[in-house]
């Protein structure tokens, strides 16, 4: 049976002027005798991930590997609560992390003492995990970024953070070089037919291109502490497709 | 000692996140200048921002004050390696084993505070500089600590989230006493009587008399989302600035995006 992968963020292209959003992508590969959990999200995503893993059946002592596409603050956070995996992370990332100068801002200092408490695999170039999953490097929004590569499907991570970016060919946040960058970009739509971005609903790369999921979000305001609270809900259909790609 | 705000909470919650966004605090007095909680990491630039509103650099803050090790308010803590981290006892010391159904306290919040000067706080109601006294407030975490800032006829209380928003003052009961409800309820109680000035842990600055809220702040902040990669940005404002009590009817309930 081939391996298949589930949704349990589906990421958001939000931004605020002030505060971060870091509303990452978090999914799960069921293959056959291995289940894999691919990026762990912000700490701020902890309860609900442990409530959707919950839901799934997904026994988190039971997750064989985590792979983390990069060590940002909202794709590493939560890498914890799997305290039988290996714990997947490029070595170059590794090692920009914990040099003094070039660490990434978006990396807190802490993050590698915290990781070093679990099974924690470097691993250097790319990597077969299953007989139709492969790790593949796509540096350039970090030093060591990496997705996974589950039949014709991508995990991305931020290598491509959303549709926008990979109709642009160029992504906004590129830390270690925008050219390496706008390579792995390349390289991601190259070998993909499926595509789930870092920050965005998955979309299909080869034609019809369009989204394949919807999307919703609700926001409580407590305006009024002696009257009701607001409420904002956001949200936009799969079924249109954009028309606007290269070639097109 | 002279109290700035430099974030405001914000009461929010989200169906696929948590906001975290905590009131975050300068306390002055000319000799130390100190940081109330840290924030999450989602604030990290805003803070510095603020920060240097101050005229201040990270270095500048010489203490920090943790009223409880809940990733919101400890997230930015490595950008104060320098200073002094003041931390309730009880809750260093529950760090080091946390209960299971904790979400909170990150497991791993002893290696975020690993080779920092910790200097911890007992169990106890004391001044710890001139004019700022610790107030017990445990229930919402196992040993949440808040402040007392002596302020002449209105004592100012920083209640961090033993009273997370001006709601749980209107209604008499704390809205996420998730420790220990029944301590959290004593706490909620404990920290109104405390001061006539109230510092939410996750809401805007209050009075409150006669069972009326007066906020002292505002908050507004603007948010984008991009749902086609062809199409226009959705924008939208969460922003308090066209309210003047919380009298006032709220906006319109909001419905944004193309649902």
């Amino acid at each position: 049976m081939p391996s298949e992968i589930e949704l349990l963020f589906t990421g958001l292209a939000a931004e605020a002027d002030k505060f971060l959003f870091g509303t990452s992508t978090v999914a799960v590969v069921r293959a056959a005798d291995q289940l894999i959990v691919f990026d762990t999200g912000p700490y701020a995503y902890r309860p609900i991930l442990q409530g959707r893993l919950r839901r799934a059946g997904i026994d988190p002592g039971a997750v064989t590997k985590v792979v983390l596409s990069h060590l940002h603050w909202d794709n590493a956070a939560n890498a914890d609560l799997f305290e039988n995996a290996d714990i997947l992370v490029h070595r170059d990332e590794l090692n920009a992390a914990v040099s003094a100068s070039g660490r990434d801002w978006a990396i807190p200092e802490y993050t590698v003492r915290a990781l070093k408490r679990l099974r924690l695999r470097p691993i250097a170039g790319e990597a077969d995990l299953a007989s139709d999953i492969r790790m593949v490097e796509l540096p350039g929004h970090t030093a060591g970024s990496i997705g996974l590569l589950v039949g014709r499907s991508l995990l991305a991570g931020d290598a491509v953070g959303s549709a926008r970016e990979a109709v642009a060919g160029q992504i906004a946040s590129c830390a270690a070089g925008a050219q390496v960058a706008a390579a792995s970009l390349k390289k991601a739509l190259a070998i993909s037919d499926i595509l789930y971005p870092g920050h965005d609903r998955p979309f299909r790369v080869a034609p019809p291109i369009a989204y394949i999921c919807d999307y919703e979000l609700r926001i409580r305001l407590f305006v009024d502490p002696s009257g009701q609270d607001e409420e904002l809900h956001f949200g936009a259909a799969a079924a249109k497709s954009f028309a606007t790609w290269p070639g097109n | 000692m002279r109290v700035d705000l430099l974030i405001p909470g914000l009461p929010a919650k989200a169906d696929h996140f948590l906001f975290g966004i905590c009131s975050l605090l300068l306390l002055r007095d000319g000799r130390r200048t100190i940081l109330f909680d840290t924030g999450p990491f989602r604030v990290r630039a805003m803070l510095v921002e603020a920060l240097a509103a101050h005229g201040l650099a990270p270095k500048d803050i010489d203490t920090v004050f943790l009223s409880h090790l809940h990733w919101d308010h400890i997230e930015n803590i490595d950008l104060f390696r320098h200073a002094d981290i003041l931390v309730p006892r009880l809750e260093f010391e529950y760090a080091a084993a946390i209960r299971v159904s904790d979400w909170g306290t990150p497991p791993y919040v002893r290696q975020m505070l690993e080779g920092m000067r910790i200097e911890l706080l007992d169990d106890r109601e004391q001044e710890i500089f001139p004019g700022v006294q610790t107030l017990l407030l445990p229930g919402h975490s196992v040993g949440l600590q808040g402040l007392v800032v002596k302020a002449g006829q209105d004592d100012i209380v920083l209640a961090s989230d033993a009273l997370w928003s001006a709601r749980d003052a209107v209604r008499g009961h704390p809205d996420v006493a998730f420790f220990d409800p029944e301590k959290g309820q004593a706490s909620l109680a404990r920290a109104l009587a405390a001061g006539a000035i109230f510092y939410p842990g996750h809401d805007r600055p209050f009075t409150f008399e006669n069972g009326r809220v007066a906020y002292l702040a505002q908050y507004s902040y603007q948010l984008r989302f991009s749902f086609q990669p062809d199409g226009p940005d959705i924008r939208t404002m969460i922003s308090t600035e066209d309210r003047i009590s919380s009298e006032d009817r709220p906006l319109a309930s909001s419905r944004a995006g193309d649902i």
